[in-house]
């Protein structure tokens, strides 16, 4: 594959963009049934914090300069993931709670050790919007390699994952490990939220994850079809922002959710068009 | 009816801390059976089916399903189970009936493997059987509550189960799908020799419809067939809902005694 070698940054940046167009609405869609998709954010968060980690390491250190802070980044993620599952569990009542506990703690950690380290304004700014310049070669290969674990988990345990989402109850009475099915999945989310930092950046990688679901939502009629929609919405927020971001030089993760955005509103007018807007009402009797 | 014993439960407690839920309960479920298990809320009803479905474990007493000791039992897809439809499921959920139905396989069909053709028609088959074939294209949220009830049973067939447990199905539904309904269990039981629990804390209605009654609260008051009951049925009322009140009136430790264990979550999965 020695031709990735001789990839603008651009088509690095579409690459590893279309990777993730396609995986964040997946997981997105099972966020969305499961009411989870807050978990997003707070996950981002961390992510943040394992960067930051990963910058003062390479500076600080000498055996760690050949560092790539994406790494920290996702370990950070999967930690977090695994924290926010343990308090969902201790405040079962409250599990929303877990997500800002984890979100603030995560902040807090960053700026303290953004603090201890000489960077850029511009560095900083491409963590937290993103930035398809900074997408180096190795960063392909990182696409590649989560993109493809990620691929290949959502298609073994797809139908798990959708029964334990609908009815975890029966889900589990018929055999379905659902411990072990939860726990892919929280991986998952954190593989695919450290695989859309340098696009999306930080503080938008929730909004690719749930834009494509929420307008997927109010057109399909199975969750197939959301999911497939989802995809397509994805990709086009993805292609459109890229394409719209190099032509008129702005922010590109930005422009992706801008994208997003638009074809959420699209989805909504056209819902409100055909009289789908009371959703819950109609779904309630 | 044949004398093979698809359940058998021996001496069977259970405790939810120091509380007891399930007092030294045997209980014994014939092959073609359709036992109705009737109870107050709060005695212990679901507590039962749980241990059944080895969603909780005693502390004392032995289970066994279709002879096996059931914390070594693993032909779950022998067992269809429809639990109270309230409880466990999100009505906006953006599922087609034949998604929900297909649910019904995934555990039967193991990791790693995706839905047949044949997986399809059974699909189809299983909601042919309960009359919703027509609906399996519109989303679960769309219908009405007797309508999701069958949905949910088509789930529960749909892997040819041998004993099918119901959980209060009819929480919820209108007086006429609840008449229908239970048609379609004694069809499933007499057309189909598939051995049924029922559990519900409307005894007037399952009463036409079941072989066998099982009467608990906390233990087990009356087991026997459904004719002996209803010759009984006022001595055994007072002796079980009597019962109930003097455990209040002598446990001044467990005011909340009546708290219902019924409808707590089911956050983890099998233990063990």
């Amino acid at each position: 594959m020695e031709w990735i070698q001789d990839w603008s940054f651009l088509e690095r940046g579409l690459f590893a963009g279309m990777v993730i167009g396609f995986l964040s609405p997946v997981l997105g869609a099972f966020l969305f049934v499961r009411r989870m998709t807050i978990i997003s954010e707070g996950l981002s968060h961390v992510t943040l914090t394992g960067i930051t980690a990963g910058l003062v390491l390479m500076q600080v250190t000498a055996v760690f300069s050949w560092l790539n802070p994406l790494y920290t980044g996702l370990l950070a993620a999967i930690f977090g993931a695994f924290i926010i599952e343990r308090l969902r569990g201790m405040y079962r009542a409250f599990e929303e709670v877990s997500v800002p506990i984890l979100l603030s703690a995560a902040v807090g950690a960053s700026a303290v050790l953004m603090s201890l380290v000489p960077t850029s304004y511009a560095e900083w700014y491409s963590y937290l919007f993103g930035s398809i310049l900074t997408v180096r070669q190795e960063d392909v290969w990182f696409t590649i390699g989560v993109g493809a674990v990620t691929l290949l988990l959502m298609l073994l345990f797809y139908k798990e994952l959708l029964a334990i989402s609908f009815d975890q109850e029966f889900a589990s009475v018929t055999g379905v490990p659902v411990q072990r099915v939860n726990m892919v999945f929280t991986l998952l989310l954190a593989l695919v939220i450290a695989l859309s930092m340098k696009i999306v950046g930080i503080l938008l990688v929730g909004a690719l994850i749930i834009l494509p679901t929420a307008a997927a939502y109010l057109i399909a009629k199975s969750f197939r079809r959301m999911l497939l929609l989802g995809i397509l919405f994805g990709e086009a927020s993805v292609l459109g922002g890229i394409t719209a971001s190099y032509y008129l030089d702005v922010a590109t993760g930005g422009m992706i959710v801008v994208c997003g955005l638009l074809l959420f509103t699209a989805a909504l007018v056209s819902a409100f068009v055909r009289g789908r807007t009371g959703l819950g009402e109609e779904r309630i009797t | 009816m044949s004398t093979e014993e698809i359940v058998a439960m021996d001496h069977v407690s259970f405790k939810y801390g120091r509380q007891n839920v399930l007092d030294d309960i045997s209980l014994h479920v014939k092959k073609g059976s359709f036992l109705g298990l009737v109870g107050p809320n709060g005695s212990g009803k679901s507590t039962l089916i749980k241990l059944l479905l080895g969603l909780h474990k005693q502390q004392d007493g032995t289970i066994q399903l279709f002879g096996e000791d059931h914390r070594r039992f693993r032909g779950w897809s022998r067992v269809g189970f429809v639990s109270q439809k309230a409880a466990s499921f999100n009505s906006g959920f953006p599922a087609t009936v034949k998604e929900v139905v297909s649910m019904g396989l995934y555990g039967k069909k193991g990791l790693f493997r995706f839905l047949t053709k044949k997986d399809r028609q059974r699909v189809e088959e299983a909601l042919e059987k309960v009359g919703m074939r027509e609906y399996k294209n519109k989303t679960i949220g769309q219908l009405s509550g007797g309508q999701q009830q069958r949905v949910f049973i088509a789930r529960a067939l749909v892997s040819d189960p041998e004993l099918l447990i119901l959980d209060e199905p009819t929480v919820g539904v209108d007086a006429e799908s609840v008449q229908n309904f239970y048609t379609l269990l004694k069809e499933l039981n007499e057309q189909q020799g598939m051995t049924l629990i029922l559990v519900t804390h409307d005894i007037g209605a399952m009463s036409s419809y079941v072989t066998d009654v099982a009467c608990l609260n906390k233990c087990l008051h009356y087991h026997g067939g459904i004719v002996d009951y209803e010759e009984n049925r006022e001595e055994l009322m007072n002796r079980m809902y009597g019962h109930e009140v003097n455990v209040i009136e002598h446990n001044h430790d467990h005011h909340h005694h009546s708290h219902d264990h019924d409808h707590d979550d089911l956050h983890g999965g099998r233990p063990g």
